[in-house]
């Protein structure tokens, strides 16, 4: 492999680049940052793992299973409100494309308000479960439970801090390097919040209430 | 069913020479392993010898090649050519992937089959085994915080710390555990097997060798685990029947409450035995519902903190 | 909705109180004097010879991924020391408290450990050792080695690459600041359910065992993430896959391990720490809880981990075989696709762990087949480093001593581990200490690779060899320890001796206890004469000057550039030929070639934002520890705050133009033709600046002698 004689002409071989720049900084980024992703994909796939090993009825220890206490209609006022979040925080991207800085706050803004709105209605149902007795320490099944749904919620908490931030940067700095990029993986992180929150509302919601 | 074993593997690899010269120089009786005196520990020490022999040679083929290598290529001692571009064979990438894969294929089948015989649930092994005389002997086994407490349902008894079986009967245990996990084990007749609380395991044995041989708690359990251990009797039917009869006129009898107070964290120091008569039935299964009801039994502060004090507080308690 | 304690808290210091400090202990207070002495005295050094600034400027701002890398590996020996100790402590227990008529001190029944105590020993040995000894050494190998040998100016986030290292110092300090302030866990280094649970261990030591454990898994998940876009993203041109240096490859391999496995872990823990602090039922026995949801967790990231670990220590063995051997590796394609095969296989294995849960024969036989399926591409590396050497011309050079070593390592663990993986066998031997036996074989495996790398890529980093004698010496006396301690441990484990012990009730393993002993104080000298080897060759450093090429049959892209590698890696990025790109320019006789032509690079600037932002997640790690609510929050809102910040700072890096380039270069050669340790300085600040020549606040302007001095080439 590493010798092939005397074709090597030491004039015509090329040993350095010097116009060589390396990688696109965006680019390289939006890799990390997906990657990254990935293992915050692994530990909701543990989650729901968790979950799935402990919601089985003698998990629940007679007490009150997921179809006593989940309601699918509530929550779906969730779901539709970091769908809305989701289109809001695309618009926001879409106005971006046309330079548009003030399109784009305010579906940042848009995306805030509607991801605030989840948060606070997820507020209420927790604190409407405890006053039922309903906590993480109920039964091993309750504890499965509202870990997966408050692991969500953190992260939708630390979204929209990011957004907060983001709204910040763009209104101060503009469009640079830095923020375009950062509001690439803001994106890639938003979505993936709202499609595990299809399989927490399929898995936990749904099916909970149905089984 | 012992000695076929022992011929059909003499007759596959032309006796375990290996071990042969090991067993001649070392003392067998210390090495509990290559000691086996029941049917489990016996098919446990046969699929470890054809896996021992079968690796033992690739792995020691293998070694002398890289020795042979080292010695050969050398530099600057001229006994090999030096081939400075050669990285590469098909033969020999053939022959490097072939080997491992067949000799995996070889041992994944005695792993599949011994797994079978060993089942604990339902050891096939020891249905085959034509030595059996008489009927199985359950034996429902609670491990508490440190201390291993062995109950007879057929004979209504139970035994703290030693456990006494007839020979040539084969043996069937329910595991469980009051407080946090522990191992079950007795090098020369059985191989390990959790006990867990609010769970229930099983395990199975037969000896046909009178004899004592060492139990062991083998998964660490808390402070008193090295402490745990029990010494397990094989012994003549007849002598059997005859500590029962001493076990079951034993005064101590336990109550529901007396088991509470038996499972208690006790550092066994002394290697206490305790013989219970009056056992009520179902014991093994209350313990079981307790535990997964939620009953505990906390290891106080002190003794973690202050392990010293607990055994001296201990040993004034109960006065051993 | 937080539980019941047992024991007292306060809001203000939460379960901290003065009692937590074991001054009355007979093995700990003397230490803790010791360690706080030893602490003064190097601060006091550090004042003395005005080093701070040095030391802020140089090593604790830096983004340089070579300093980086060098801290790792500071940290990662240190802790292998301690390490070390705490085997030492485990070994003299064994042998001392053997038999019921053994004597026992400082409050123990038999022996000098109480029970608890001794519990606490083996679960820090066993976590110190795998993540923060193994672990940090090959991060810190992969930092320094895998930009060079892809030809890249740094890592793709540099400063992501600092936050990784000062997280995993974090944990390191955590775990120390647990032998002096309050316990540390005894429930074995992977946890147990349910005894890590409140009931049955109610001080903090679990929690401390929680939260290194985390803060180990935070910095790991960083650092895979920066090595994998690294490797995929700043390969030089010409350096495509297939020509990849197969460290590289194994780096790759490990870190999507890392990626994907280490979130179970943190999910495993998350869950112990909900059930310790929010009084959950995941794993306890009761109230529908599952403790062997645990168990699986666990070793759903545990077994990966031990691959995670071993495949970059295999990648080392690749690279030091064909240097020493003069020749490329054999087989670098079924290389690749061996590394490739045992990180996929490591997934489908974790149940071997617990063969003897009881789960149904048609499980476990599929587990043990599972696992044996990694013995083939595990023996295929084998066999290619054989035929690497095979038609060679083999140097025994003190590397290659250590590559050999590893190898034999690993055929007698990994024969073992594949007795193991049989239930039948396992049965009898699982928990004993012949498990023990067969890790530390496979882990050894690590070490050995681990001080070869040392030996090897020492000139690279620091611009001199290590000493040959007495890195043989070194390595002999290793050996002869781990013979003497691991040999007779197989045997105990034929014994049917379980591990764990703190008391050892059969005095007829006594002789084999005593060999084991024996083997210890041989390990004492094997770290005497590590001491010795560093002395003698920092004294000797101007004789055992490396050139580039430190090995004359270097082949991958790392030996190309100067030793010590210039803090900018390559002046002009270098185009790439061939697989073993070095090799191949030697061969073709245009080795020493220098670029004719140098254009301005940019490089990323310091900051302390990493250390700060290290420093709050150790606040945060103790404070949740011991509770104390207040002080989480505020490390928690300090670092996402501190986070905040920076993102609004940005980082603009600085530039080196051209002309200053190639002056630095001019010099570089200079000094490395004439070689007469004229511009070597004396005392170890100024070693250590050689580390990385021309450190970048001070860029050697001209020939003058003083920036020689300076940059100490
Ligand atoms: C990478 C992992 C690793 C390594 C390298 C080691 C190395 C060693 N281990 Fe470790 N060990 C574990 C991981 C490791 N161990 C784990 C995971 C467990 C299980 C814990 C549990 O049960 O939970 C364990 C358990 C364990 C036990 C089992 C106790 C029991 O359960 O019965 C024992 C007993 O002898 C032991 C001993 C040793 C010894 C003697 C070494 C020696 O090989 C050490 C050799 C090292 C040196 C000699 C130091 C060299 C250092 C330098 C030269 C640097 C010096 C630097 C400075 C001075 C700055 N170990
Ligand atoms: C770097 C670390 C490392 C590595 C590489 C390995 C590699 C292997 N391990 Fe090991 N293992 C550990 C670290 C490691 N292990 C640790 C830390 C524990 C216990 C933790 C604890 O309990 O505290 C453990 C425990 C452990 C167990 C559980 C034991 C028990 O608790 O009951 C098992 C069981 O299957 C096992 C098996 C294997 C196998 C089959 C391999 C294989 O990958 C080995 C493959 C290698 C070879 C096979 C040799 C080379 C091949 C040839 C020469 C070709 C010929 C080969 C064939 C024909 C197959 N290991
Ligand atoms: Cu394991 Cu129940
Ligand atoms: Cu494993």
């Amino acid at each position: 492999m590493s010798s092939h004689g005397n074709t090597v002409d030491p004039k015509k071989t090329v040993l350095w680049d010097a116009e060589y720049h390396g990688h696109d900084v965006i680019s390289t980024r939006s890799l990390g940052f997906f990657l990254y992703l990935l293992s915050d994909g692994m530990i909701f796939a543990t989650l729901f793992a968790a979950y799935g090993v402990l919601s089985y009825s003698h998990n629940y220890f007679g007490g009150p299973t997921p179809s006593q206490f989940v309601h699918p209609w509530y929550t779906f006022t969730q779901t539709v409100s970091l769908f809305l979040s989701v289109l809001a925080y695309g618009m926001g991207m879409a106005a971006m494309k046309n330079r548009n800085r003030g399109g784009l706050i305010s579906g940042l803004l848009g995306a805030l308000v509607l991801g605030v709105v989840f948060l606070c209605l997820d507020v209420h149902d927790m604190t409407d479960l405890a006053r039922q007795g309903i906590t993480i320490a109920t039964s091993g099944g309750t504890s499965a439970f509202i870990i997966l749904t408050q692991v969500h919620a953190a992260h939708i908490f630390f979204g929209l801090i990011w957004i907060l931030v983001m709204v910040a940067q763009v209104s101060s700095k503009g469009f640079t390097t830095d923020t375009v990029g950062r509001l690439l993986s803001l994106r890639m992180f938003w979505h993936l919040q709202a499609i595990i929150w299809v399989f927490v509302y399929v898995f936990v919601y749904l099916w909970g209430y149905i089984s | 069913m012992q000695t076929s074993r022992k011929k059909q593997l003499a007759g596959i690899w032309g006796g375990p020479a290996l071990l042969g010269l090991w067993a001649s120089t070392a003392n067998a009786s210390v090495f509990w392993l290559f000691d086996p005196k029941g049917v489990m520990a016996d098919t446990d020490l046969y699929y470890m010898i054809v896996d021992l022999l079968t690796m033992g040679a690739i792995v020691g083929v293998t070694a002398l090649l890289v020795i042979w290598f080292m010695w050969r290529y050398h530099k600057g001692k001229n006994r090999g050519s030096y081939h400075p571009e050669w990285s590469h064979s098909s033969f020999l990438e053939v022959v490097v992937w072939g080997i491992p894969i067949i000799a995996v294929g070889f041992l994944a089948y005695f792993a599949v089959r011994g797994t079978f015989e060993l089942n604990p649930y339902n050891p096939t092994i020891l249905a085959r085994d034509t030595q059996t005389a008489g009927k199985p002997v359950r034996v429902d086994v609670v491990a508490t915080d440190w201390q291993w407490l062995f109950v007879y349902p057929q004979y209504h008894m139970a035994v703290a710390n030693q456990l006494v079986l007839p020979e040539h009967r084969p043996v069937f245990f329910r595991l469980t555990s009051t407080s946090v996990t522990s191992g079950f084990f007795i090098p020369q007749l059985v191989g390990m097997i959790d006990a867990m609380p609010g769970m229930r395991t099983k395990d199975a044995l037969e000896s046909g060798h009178v004899g004592e041989y060492q139990g062991i708690a083998s998964d660490y359990a808390g402070a008193g685990t090295s402490w745990m251990t029990f010494k397990t009797r094989i012994v003549s039917q007849e002598n059997f029947i005859g500590w029962v009869h001493k076990v079951q006129s034993s005064p101590a009898v336990m109550t529901e409450s007396g088991f509470n107070r038996f499972a208690r964290p006790y550092i066994n120091v002394h290697h206490r035995v305790v013989y219970f008569s009056q056992v009520p039935s179902g014991l093994f299964d209350r313990v079981l519902m307790e535990v997964m009801r939620g009953k505990t039994w906390p290891v106080p502060p002190q003794m973690t903190e202050n392990m010293v004090a607990y055994i001296q507080k201990q040993s004034a308690e109960h006065r051993d | 909705m937080l539980v019941q304690l047992p024991g007292g808290w306060n809001p203000l210091l939460g379960r901290l109180a003065l009692d937590q400090i074991p001054y009355d202990n007979p093995i700990l207070a003397p230490l803790f004097v010791a360690v706080v002495i030893g602490t003064l005295v190097m601060l006091g050094l550090i004042t003395y010879y005005r080093k701070w600034g040095y030391l802020w400027k140089e090593w604790l701002t830096t983004v340089d991924h070579k300093k980086l890398g060098v801290m790792y590996i500071i940290i990662g020996l240190v802790m292998l020391f301690r390490g070390f100790i705490d085997g030492l402590m485990i070994r003299t227990q064994q042998v001392w408290a053997n038999g019921p008529h053994s004597s026992g001190v400082f409050g123990a029944v038999h022996g000098y450990l109480t029970p608890f105590h001794f519990g606490q020993v083996y679960s820090a040995h066993g976590l110190i050792m795998i993540l923060l000894a193994a672990t940090p050494l090959l991060v810190g190998f992969m930092n320094i080695i895998v930009p060079i040998q892809i030809g890249a100016r740094d890592m793709a986030y540099p400063y992501l690459n600092a936050l990784g290292l000062w997280i995993t110092a974090a944990a390191a300090v955590l775990i120390m600041i647990s032998l002096f302030v309050g316990d540390f866990a005894h429930n074995g280094w992977f946890g147990y359910a349910p005894i890590f649970e409140l009931q049955y261990s109610p001080g903090v030591g679990v929690d401390y065992w929680i939260w290194t454990l985390q803060l180990t898994a935070l910095g790991t998940t960083l650092g895979g993430i920066n090595l994998l876009v690294t490797i995929i993203k700043m390969r030089a041109p010409g350096m495509t896959w297939f020509r990849l240096p197969i460290f590289v490859w194994t780096s790759l391999s490990a870190n999507i391990i890392a990626l994907t496995s280490f979130p179970a872990l943190q999910v495993a823990l998350g869950l112990v720490a909900a059930d310790r602090y929010f009084g959950s039922h995941f794993f306890t026995a009761g109230f529908g809880g599952n403790l062997m949801l645990y168990t699986n967790l666990f070793w759903l990231w545990g077994h990966p981990e031990v691959y995670f670990v071993i495949l970059p220590a295999f990648g080392m063995m690749s690279e030091i075989f064909p240097t020493f051997s003069e020749k490329p590796l054999f087989g670098y394609v079924t290389m690749v696709a061996a590394s490739f095969a045992i990180a996929g296989v490591s997934w489908m294995v974790w149940l071997h762990h617990f063969f003897t849960m009881g789960a149904g024969p048609q499980v476990n036989s599929f587990f043990s087949v599972a696992t044996m399926l990694v013995g083939i591409p595990t023996g295929v590396k084998v066999f290619n480093w054989a035929f690497t050497m095979y038609r060679g011309r083999i140097t025994y050079s003190a590397a290659m001593l250590w590559a050999i070593g590893a190898l034999f390592m690993l055929l007698v663990g990994g024969m073992t581990g594949m007795m193991l993986a049989v239930p039948a066998i396992n049965y009898m031997v699982h928990n004993s200490v012949f498990v023990i036996a067969h890790f530390h074989s496979m882990l050894l495996v690590i070490v050995y690779a681990i001080f070869g790398s040392v030996i090897f890529w020492f000139p690279k980093v620091f611009g001199f060899r290590l000493d040959e004698h007495w890195a043989k010496v070194m390595f002999w006396l290793f050996t002869a320890g781990s013979m003497l301690v691991f040999v007779p441990m197989y045997m105990l484990g034929f014994m049917g001796m379980t591990r764990r012990l703190d008391y050892v009730f059969n005095p007829a393993w006594h002789p084999y206890l005593a060999v084991m002993e024996a083997g210890i104080a041989v390990y004492c000298l094997s770290v005497l004469s590590f001491v010795m080897l560093l002395y003698v060759s920092i004294r000797d450093r101007v004789k055992n000057r490396a050139e580039a090429d430190a090995w004359g049959s270097s082949r991958s892209l790392e030996w190309l550039t100067h030793s010590p590698v210039p803090f900018y890696n390559f002046a002009v990025t270098p185009h790439v030929n061939a697989r073993d790109e070095v090799a191949w320019r030697r061969e073709h006789g245009l080795d020493g070639r220098q670029p004719d032509r140098y254009v301005d690079i940019h490089m990323p600037s310091n900051t302390g934002m990493a250390l700060y932002i290290g420093a709050l997640t150790f606040v945060l790690g103790f404070a949740l520890t011991w509770r104390i609510w207040w002080l989480s929050l505020l490390a928690l809102v300090a670092i996402i705050l501190l986070m905040v910040i920076r993102s609004f700072r940005g980082d603009d890096g600085y530039t080196i133009t051209g002309a200053e380039l190639e002056r630095m270069e001019k010099d570089a050669l200079r000094n490395r033709t004439r070689a007469d340790g004229k511009y070597v300085t004396d005392g170890l600040g100024q070693l250590a600046g050689a580390a990385m020549a021309y450190s970048r606040n001070s860029p050697p302007m001209g020939g003058n002698s003083s920036s020689g001095s300076q940059s100490g080439i």
